[in-house]
């Protein structure tokens, strides 16, 4: 009888606990979720701005924040410096922010995600801008168009510029000297550049590299690619925009302006591109250039001061750091991207994002205007970390003891070659730079690699873009 | 007389001694499973809901900021004919094997010198800096790693010079990026399995050896009779972890070459970051965690099927 009584018992207590166990898992389910935003008095009446860890120092930010709630009490900023290695670790980390609902109100983005962000997660400003014209009339007149055109996405405008960055070239001057070279003129070419490179390397010595760059979007292949007048993905510009140049712009400077770029079709195989990589792979084999993956921005300076490396591709940015580093405004120097068929120069810029998930959205506006002004961005950028978005901003006093001589060139990149634009980065741009990064190693991996290794950078990018599509 | 006596004491005794046990039995257990309960539900919370999280992931295709869309299988095709992902498992497999059998071999090697006459406090030193390394982090490893074994400003290269060898580029062809690669991991590594093994050997009584070494015995054949058998289970243990962690490999790889030249070193924990981190599949990215998981233990339990034959209990 015992035996016949324990599965009829054990059966009873197996549907209790599979009761209790679906009764619990009902009660979890009807549950709202718990986001990190349910933990009490977080966040709950600050405007939070989120910017790239590194990019400013804590004074400068503590600056921007007191600043702004001077100008409107009982608005309290919270800025959040996120730590990323670069730009696409940031919006992971933003991204995953978002995810755990602690999505910030405004972000701090770059050319490599401006796209990204507007086609998600951002607002357009265009009405705000129409709306404020007035007060922004003196801002825009002071920024140039193509730093302002590359913050836009299909005809509408989703950040104002705060900063940028053109790939210049940046020159030992103790090297030149021992090569017994003069800096070169404005408007060299690549010949006149692997000319330089040859000359240094014979007085250089074995441990003596005269190229340094970096597999990276910016700074990496891309700007000879410019230069060579072509791109990985073909290049055209969304229409509209009139809103914004009609406004602001002078007609020469609307000329040719759109509603933002459009990177779309892969043509990694184009004869151009293949001759960029052919070009570099042919410097790598006659070791006049580090390999690209070599290459790491953080010991760059290191190499560079110490006469280790000749020349390096960097923009205003480099300024700071190298000043920092303790390297003396006249031990350097900085001359215009060389010119091979064309001189176009690549830049990269960032400014505020407004999130859509903002609850904010008029209090995140009045602060992106804030950031903007000439005021602040004084107080942002004293350390020359970059090169300011206002013109008025980059003069002779600011490069008095941080700069290098020639530092007109950080401004005038954008005036003096009209074509300069930013690094590709449509809204995929994560898998573009991947992909983009991992075929340039296998391409200069060998004198042969260079074929085979865009043919296939050029399938992966299309299926890329087809998937994203 | 008394033996009748005693035979006829009646069994009440045992039986009324019998529920008081149980009770005990049963307070003694509700006492353990209080005790347990916390790290159970931790275990629960943090370990077993996120991998039921995953693999039902693993069938919806979900970017963070939308809604996600059920995807069927389409993660798991997609994973299947990706090029990248299928090298990355490649990779994975071969880091894991030359990583685990260097690990173990070095720090085998390395326990039996160890476990010599010596000093003390030499011994100490040694065991020191052997597991020094495993209190690092892999990361800042990683990159002062990087910096040595640059190809044109590396102290690697730099002392290689010296003795009339050219500049090798470590991390930078598909030829030498693994081994690169490797070596730091196994180099970091291998002190865990250094102090499994001298423990191991520790346990192993000397009279055997002092019996092996009256009949006879070379240092050989006692190493091969006598320590590696009753060495099988920390082998065993140190093989498994081993194998695991190689098969999660992330931070070296990332750090040092970022899984190039190419792909000549991503590895499947990178291929998930980038996916959903970088990319933002995170339906592809679980579904590639759901494989990482069921390779991970097919592996292990081959291991445990294996160890039936080659390990030795005492």
């Amino acid at each position: 009888m015992t035996d016949s009584n324990f599965p009829r018992r054990a059966l009873l207590r197996g549907a209790s606990y599979g009761a209790g166990a679906a009764a619990l898992a009902g009660v979890a389910a009807s549950w709202d979720r718990l986001t990190a935003a349910d933990v009490h008095g977080r966040d709950d009446h600050a405007l939070v701005v989120a910017t790239l860890g590194s990019s400013v120092d804590p004074a400068a930010q503590r600056a921007l924040s007191d600043g702004f709630r001077a100008l409107h009490p009982g608005l309290d900023v919270r800025l959040v410096p996120v730590q990323a290695t670069d730009w696409s670790d940031f919006f992971a980390k933003i991204l995953t922010q978002i995810a755990a609902g602690t999505a910030p109100d405004v972000v701090y983005v770059a050319t490599e995600g401006v796209q990204l962000f507007a086609q998600r997660l951002g607002v357009a400003l265009d009405d705000r801008v129409r709306r404020d014209k007035e007060e922004l009339r003196e801002y825009f007149a002071d920024v140039h168009p193509s730093l302002v055109e590359s913050m836009m996405f299909e005809g509408s405008l989703y950040q104002l510029p705060v900063e940028f960055n053109a790939a210049d070239i940046y020159l030992n001057r103790a090297v030149l000297k021992r090569s017994r070279v003069e800096l070169p003129p404005p408007d060299w070419d690549r010949d006149d550049f692997t000319s330089l490179l040859r000359t240094m390397k014979r007085g250089g010595g074995s441990g003596f590299t005269p190229y340094f760059w970096t597999n990276r979007l910016w700074g990496g292949v891309v700007p000879w690619l410019f230069a060579n007048g072509t791109n990985v993905l073909s290049e055209s510009k969304a229409p509209g925009g009139d809103w914004l140049w009609d406004t602001f712009y002078p007609p020469r400077d609307r000329r040719g302006r759109g509603g933002g770029y459009r990177w779309t079709g892969p043509q990694a195989t184009a004869d151009r591109v293949e001759e960029v990589y052919e070009y570099l792979s042919s410097l790598i084999q006659d070791r006049l250039c580090s390999r690209p993956e070599g290459g790491s921005g953080t010991n760059l300076v290191g190499v560079f001061s110490t006469g280790r490396v000749g020349v390096t591709p960097a923009g205003g940015f480099w300024a700071g750091g190298l000043h920092t580093a303790g390297m003396r405004r006249d031990a350097y120097d900085v001359q215009y991207f060389p010119r091979w068929r064309t001189q176009r120069h690549q830049f990269g810029a960032a400014g505020y994002a407004l999130l859509k998930t903002s609850k904010k959205q008029d209090e995140a506006w009045e602060f992106i205007k804030y950031s903007v002004r000439r005021d602040v961005l004084t107080q942002l950028f004293r350390a020359n970390q970059t090169t300011p978005a206002r013109r008025s901003m980059v003069h002779a006093a600011r490069y008095e003891e941080t700069g290098p001589q020639n530092w007109p060139v950080f401004y005038d990149t954008l005036d003096r070659f009209p074509a300069t634009g930013p690094i590709p980065a449509p809204p995929q741009v994560a898998e573009v730079e991947q992909l983009l990064l991992k075929h340039t190693g296998t391409a200069l991996a060998d004198a042969r690699g260079v074929r085979p290794a865009l043919r296939r950078l050029q399938s992966d990018l299309e299926k890329a873009m087809e998937r994203a599509a | 007389m008394t033996a009748p006596v005693l035979s006829r004491r009646p069994a009440p005794a045992a039986s009324a001694t019998a529920p008081r046990r149980s009770l005990k039995d049963r307070g003694t257990r509700l006492l353990a499973a209080l005790f347990l309960a916390p790290t159970l539900v931790g275990v629960l919370v943090f370990t077993v809901v996120p991998i039921v999280g995953s693999v039902v992931l693993s069938f919806f295709h979900w970017d963070v900021i939308g809604t996600p869309r059920f995807a069927g299988t389409d993660n798991y095709t997609q994973v299947f004919t990706d090029d990248t992902v299928l090298v990355s498992f490649t990779n994975t497999l071969i880091f894991m094997v030359f990583a685990v059998a260097l690990q173990l071999l070095l720090a085998l090697a390395l326990a039996l010198t160890l476990t010599n006459r010596m000093p003390s406090w030499l011994r100490s030193t040694f065991r020191s800096a052997f597991f020094f390394p495993l209190i690092l982090s892999a990361a800042s490893i990683s990159v002062v790693m990087k910096y040595l074994f640059n190809q044109d400003f590396g102290v690697v290269n730099w002392l290689l010079g010296h003795v009339g060898i050219a500049p090798v580029p470590w991390l930078t062809s598909e030829h030498s990026a693994m081994a690169a690669v490797i070596l730091v991991y196994v180099w970091q590594q291998f002190g865990f399995s250094f102090l499994l093994f001298v423990g191991g050997l520790n346990t192993i009584p000397k009279e055997i050896h002092e019996a092996s070494s009256l009949d006879g015995a070379s240092g050989l054949r006692k190493h091969l009779s006598i320590t590696l058998p009753l060495l099988s289970p920390t082998l065993l243990v140190a093989s498994v972890v081993g194998i695991i962690n190689a098969l999660q490999v992330f931070e070296q790889p990332y750090v040092l070459t970022d899984g190039g030249p190419g792909d000549a070193t991503r590895t499947v924990v990178m291929v998930i970051y980038q996916s959903a981190f970088e990319q933002l599949r995170f339906g592809e990215a679980s579904a590639i965690g759901v494989l990482l998981f069921v390779l991970i233990m097919a592996v292990t339990a081959l291991q445990f099927r294996l160890s039936r034959r080659f390990v030795h209990y005492q």
